[in-house]
C-alpha cells in the first residue's frame, strides 16, 4: 500500500481551464507539501492536465535564464504555457519549436492572483511535444467526452455538502474526494451553468467536424503550411494563417487574434504575466 | 380520439360499468380541445368522473406509488415498498438513525433511516410495508431514504425476499472492473503485507489464473486468517477502487472456504486505450545484471553489486485516458518497433552522443502526448505490453455521434 500513485492528467478545454479560480491543497494537515488542486467549473478536481492544441506564439521572456512561454490554442480559446530552468526538458523542447504546430502538453495548472484582484491560469509543462493532426482531434474528441462526463456528475450535484452519506458494510473512510463530491464543490463554487458547458463542448465538436470535411481536400493547404514552418518569413505566415482560416474562424477567433495581432485586446494578460515571472 | 374513447371503454369495461361513446367522446373533447388537458390527464378525469357515477372508489394514491425494489430507477421520487429487512449495518453518522439492507421478491436495495424521522427501528428478518419513501441515488446506485413523511407498518406475512440479492456472483479477477459489486472469488494468496492500520487484520494479494487483486481483510470482519500460498473460495466480497486499481474486501457478511484444489495464478490480457503522458526514467538505453536480468544503476546490480552488465532497450510510460493512468512496460521488441529503433542502433546513437538519455529523449519525441491502445497481461501497477496501436484518426461520425449524445444530455 505504499502511498504514492500518480495523478491523472485532466481533460479540459481551455476556456473552462481560463475560467477556473479556485484551487486548494488536499489533505487533513494541509501542510505546504500537500499536492495542490485546481477545481474547475465542471469540477475537474486537477493537480495535472494535458492539453494538445495548436502552438501559435512562443517567446522567452525571462532575464538571465531561459523562460518560455508559449500560447496553445484550442476550439475554445487559448492557454498560457510557462517552462523554465526548472523544467529544463520542457523549456529546451518549446525553445526548439516552430510556431505553428501541434502541440502536446502535460502540465501543472498555477493560479496566479494580480494586484488588481484578476485570477490567471496558467500550466507549467512537464513535457511537450510536437504531435500530429491527428493526435490534436482525438484530444478534442477525449476532451468533450470526459467534459460531458462531469457535466453529467453535475446535474446530480447537491451543492449543499450532505453528511457523509457513503456506507457500504464496513464504515470505511470514503477516498479523499469522489467525482460526485467534486461535482458538489464545483457547483457550491462556481454556481456552474452547465448549459454553458454543453454549448462549450458542442462547439468544440463542430469546429472539429468542420476541420475533418476540410482536410479531405486541403493537400495543398498541408504543404503550404510546412513551407512556412520551414521559410519561417512573418509575413508568409500571416497570409498562410489567413488563407486557412475562413472556415474556422468563427469557431477559433482566438487563433487569429494571437497570431496577427498579439499585443492586443485580451492582452492584458501578457503585462500581468510578465509581473509572474519577475516575481518568479 | 377514437382510440382513447375505446381505451376508456375498455377500461370501464372491466368494472362493468356501460357508457356511450358520445358520452365519453364530449367529456373528452372538452377537456382536449376547450381547456387543452394533456390526453392523459383527459382520460384519467373522464375515467375518474365515470367510477365516482358508478360508485367505485380508485385507490387513493397518496403521492406514492407501491412498487418492486427493482422498479427504483430514479431518484427522487415517492415510493411505497413491502420489504424484509436482510441487513442492518453501524450508521456512519448521529443524523442516520438506522442503515441497512431490505429486499423484496425482485431485489434488495440500501435504505437509511434518518435519526429526524422519528420512525421506530426496523428489526432484523421481519417484513414491512414501508410508505413514502424517497429514492435516492450515488454513483449510479440507488437507496431509499425514511424521513418525517414516512410511514412503517410491520407486516405479518412475510415478505419473500431474494436471498442476499447482492447477487454474489463467482467471477474471475480479471472480471472484477467496477467497484461496490459482491463477488465471489477461487483464489490463492499470493502475498501477504504489513497492515498500517489498526482496522485492517490482513491484507495482499490474491490470485487466479486471470490475474492478481489486492485484498483488505477488516478487523470488524472477524474472520479466520488466510495463509500465504494456499487456495480459497472468498464469498460475498465487496469490490473497491482506488485510482483505477481495484480490490476486494473482506468484511463481516464474508465467508471463507479452504480449497482442496490448488488455483493456479496466472494472468489474462488486459487493455487499455489513452494518451501516453510520461516516458520514465529508465526508458531507453539500460544495462542489466547478466545474473538476475534486473536493470543496474550505475553498473550496480541491487543484489549482485558491480557486474559487467549487458545492454537492453525498454520502455517504461504511462498511458492515461483523463480517469485512470496506468503504468506500461515495453521490452525491447516491442520498442524496436514502435521507435524503429533497434538496439544496436541505440547504442550507437548513445556512443555518439557519450549519454544514454539520447535514447530516452528520442524515444519521448516520438510517443509523448499521442494516443494508444495496448493489451497485455497486467502485473501488480504495470501492464506488460503485447500489443501496441496508435488510436486510428478520428472520423466524422464518430464526432456526429458524439455531438448527438451531447445534443440530447
Amino acid at each position: 500500500m505504499a502511498g504514492f500513485s500518480r495523478e491523472v492528467a485532466k481533460r479540459i478545454f481551455a476556456e473552462e481551464l481560463k475560467s477556473s479560480n479556485y484551487s486548494f491543497r488536499d489533505g487533513e494537515d494541509q501542510h505546504q507539501y500537500a499536492p495542490q488542486y485546481l477545481l474547475t467549473p465542471t469540477g475537474a478536481k486537477c493537480n495535472r492536465v494535458f492539453v494538445v492544441g495548436t502552438l501559435t506564439e512562443k517567446d522567452d521572456i525571462g532575464g538571465d535564464t531561459e523562460y518560455w512561454r508559449g500560447r496553445v490554442v484550442d476550439p475554445t480559446g487559448s492557454i498560457l504555457i510557462y517552462a523554465g530552468q526548472y523544467q529544463p526538458e520542457a523549456a529546451q523542447i518549446l525553445a526548439g519549436m516552430e510556431a505553428p504546430s501541434f502541440v502536446a502538453v502535460v502540465g501543472k495548472p498555477n493560479l496566479y492572483q494580480t494586484d488588481d484582484g484578476n485570477i490567471i491560469i496558467s500550466l507549467r509543462a512537464e513535457s511537450i511535444q510536437q504531435v500530429d493532426e491527428n493526435t490534436r482531434n482525438q484530444w478534442i474528441m477525449d476532451t468533450a467526452r470526459r467534459t460531458q462526463e462531469r457535466l453529467e456528475a453535475l446535474k446530480n450535484a447537491r451543492p449543499v455538502p450532505a453528511s457523509s452519506d457513503f456506507t457500504t458494510a464496513d464504515n470505511v473512510p470514503a477516498p479523499a474526494s469522489s467525482p460526485a463530491q467534486d461535482a458538489d464543490r464545483a457547483m457550491q463554487h462556481y454556481h456552474t451553468d452547465i448549459e454553458h458547458f454543453r454549448q462549450m463542448v458542442l462547439r468544440a465538436l463542430t469546429s472539429l467536424k468542420a476541420d475533418l470535411a476540410k482536410s479531405d481536400m486541403p493537400q495543398e493547404l498541408k504543404t503550404t503550411k510546412s513551407a512556412i514552418a520551414e521559410s519561417e518569413s512573418k509575413p508568409a505566415t500571416l497570409t498562410a494563417e489567413q488563407e486557412e482560416m475562413p472556415a474556422s474562424r468563427k469557431s477559433k477567433p482566438k487563433k487569429s487574434e494571437s497570431l496577427n495581432a498579439w499585443p492586443e485586446p485580451e492582452n492584458d494578460e501578457e503585462v500581468e504575466t510578465i509581473n509572474f515571472a519577475k516575481k518568479n | 380520439m377514437k382510440e382513447l374513447v375505446d381505451q376508456i371503454k375498455a377500461r370501464l369495461r372491466d368494472q362493468k360499468i356501460e357508457v356511450s361513446d358520445e358520452d365519453i367522446e364530449s367529456r373528452l373533447k372538452k377537456l382536449i380541445v376547450d381547456f387543452r388537458v394533456p390526453e392523459g390527464e383527459a382520460r384519467r378525469s373522464v375515467l375518474n368522473y365515470f367510477f365516482k357515477e358508478h360508485g367505485i372508489v380508485p385507490q387513493v394514491r397518496a403521492g406514492s406509488e407501491k412498487v418492486k425494489i427493482a422498479d427504483i430507477k430514479e431518484a427522487g421520487k415517492w415510493v411505497d415498498l413491502e420489504v424484509k429487512v436482510l441487513d442492518l449495518w453501524e450508521p456512519a453518522s448521529e443524523t442516520i438513525s438506522q442503515t441497512g439492507l431490505v429486499g423484496d421478491s425482485s431485489g434488495s436495495m440500501k435504505f437509511v433511516k434518518w435519526t429526524k424521522s422519528e420512525l421506530p427501528n426496523l428489526e432484523l428478518g421481519r417484513s414491512y410495508l414501508l410508505k413514502k419513501l424517497v429514492t435516492d441515488e450515488f454513483q449510479g446506485r440507488f437507496s431509499i431514504k425514511l424521513n418525517r413523511t414516512s410511514q412503517i407498518e410491520p407486516l405479518d406475512a412475510d415478505v419473500e425476499a431474494k436471498p442476499a440479492s447482492k447477487a454474489a456472483s463467482q467471477v474471475k479477477v480479471v472480471e472484477i472492473e467496477e467497484p461496490g459489486q459482491w463477488v465471489d472469488l477461487k483464489v490463492k494468496v499470493a502475498q501477504l503485507w504489513e497492515t498500517n492500520s489498526d482496522a485492517i487484520s490482513q491484507s495482499g494479494l490474491v490470485g487466479d489464473e486471470t490475474g492478481t487483486i489486492k485484498f483488505v481483510k477488516w478487523v470488524k470482519a472477524d474472520l479466520p486468517e488466510l495463509e500465504e500460498g494456499k487456495s480459497y473460495l472468498l464469498k460475498n466480497l465487496v469490490t473497491d477502487e482506488f485510482q483505477g486499481r481495484f480490490s476486494v474486501k473482506l468484511n463481516r457478511t464474508s465467508q471463507i472456504e479452504p480449497l482442496d484444489v490448488d488455483v493456479e495464478i496466472g494472468s489474462v490480457a488486459a487493455e487499455f486505450s489513452g494518451a501516453l503522458v510520461d516516458v520514465q526514467k529508465g526508458s531507453g538505453l539500460i544495462k542489466r545484471c547478466p545474473v538476475c536480468k534486473r536493470s543496474l544503476a550505475k553498473g550496480v546490480c541491487n543484489e549482485h553489486g558491480k557486474v559487467d552488465g549487458t545492454y537492453d532497450l525498454r520502455i517504461k510510460a504511462v498511458l492515461d485516458d483523463g480517469r485512470r493512468v496506468q503504468d506500461v512496460l515495453m521490452n525491447r521488441e516491442t520498442t524496436e518497433r514502435l521507435v524503429n529503433l533497434t538496439l544496436e542502433e541505440a547504442k550507437q546513437m548513445a556512443m555518439e552522443a557519450l549519454d544514454h538519455e539520447v535514447v530516452r529523449t528520442m524515444i519521448e519525441s516520438k510517443l509523448m502526448g499521442r494516443y494508444y491502445s495496448i493489451t497485455g497481461p497486467r502485473i501488480d501497477r504495470y501492464l506488460l505490453v503485447e500489443s501496441i496501436n496508435e488510436v486510428p484518426p478520428v472520423s466524422v461520425s464518430q464526432v456526429d455521434e458524439l455531438i448527438a449524445s451531447a445534443e440530447v444530455a
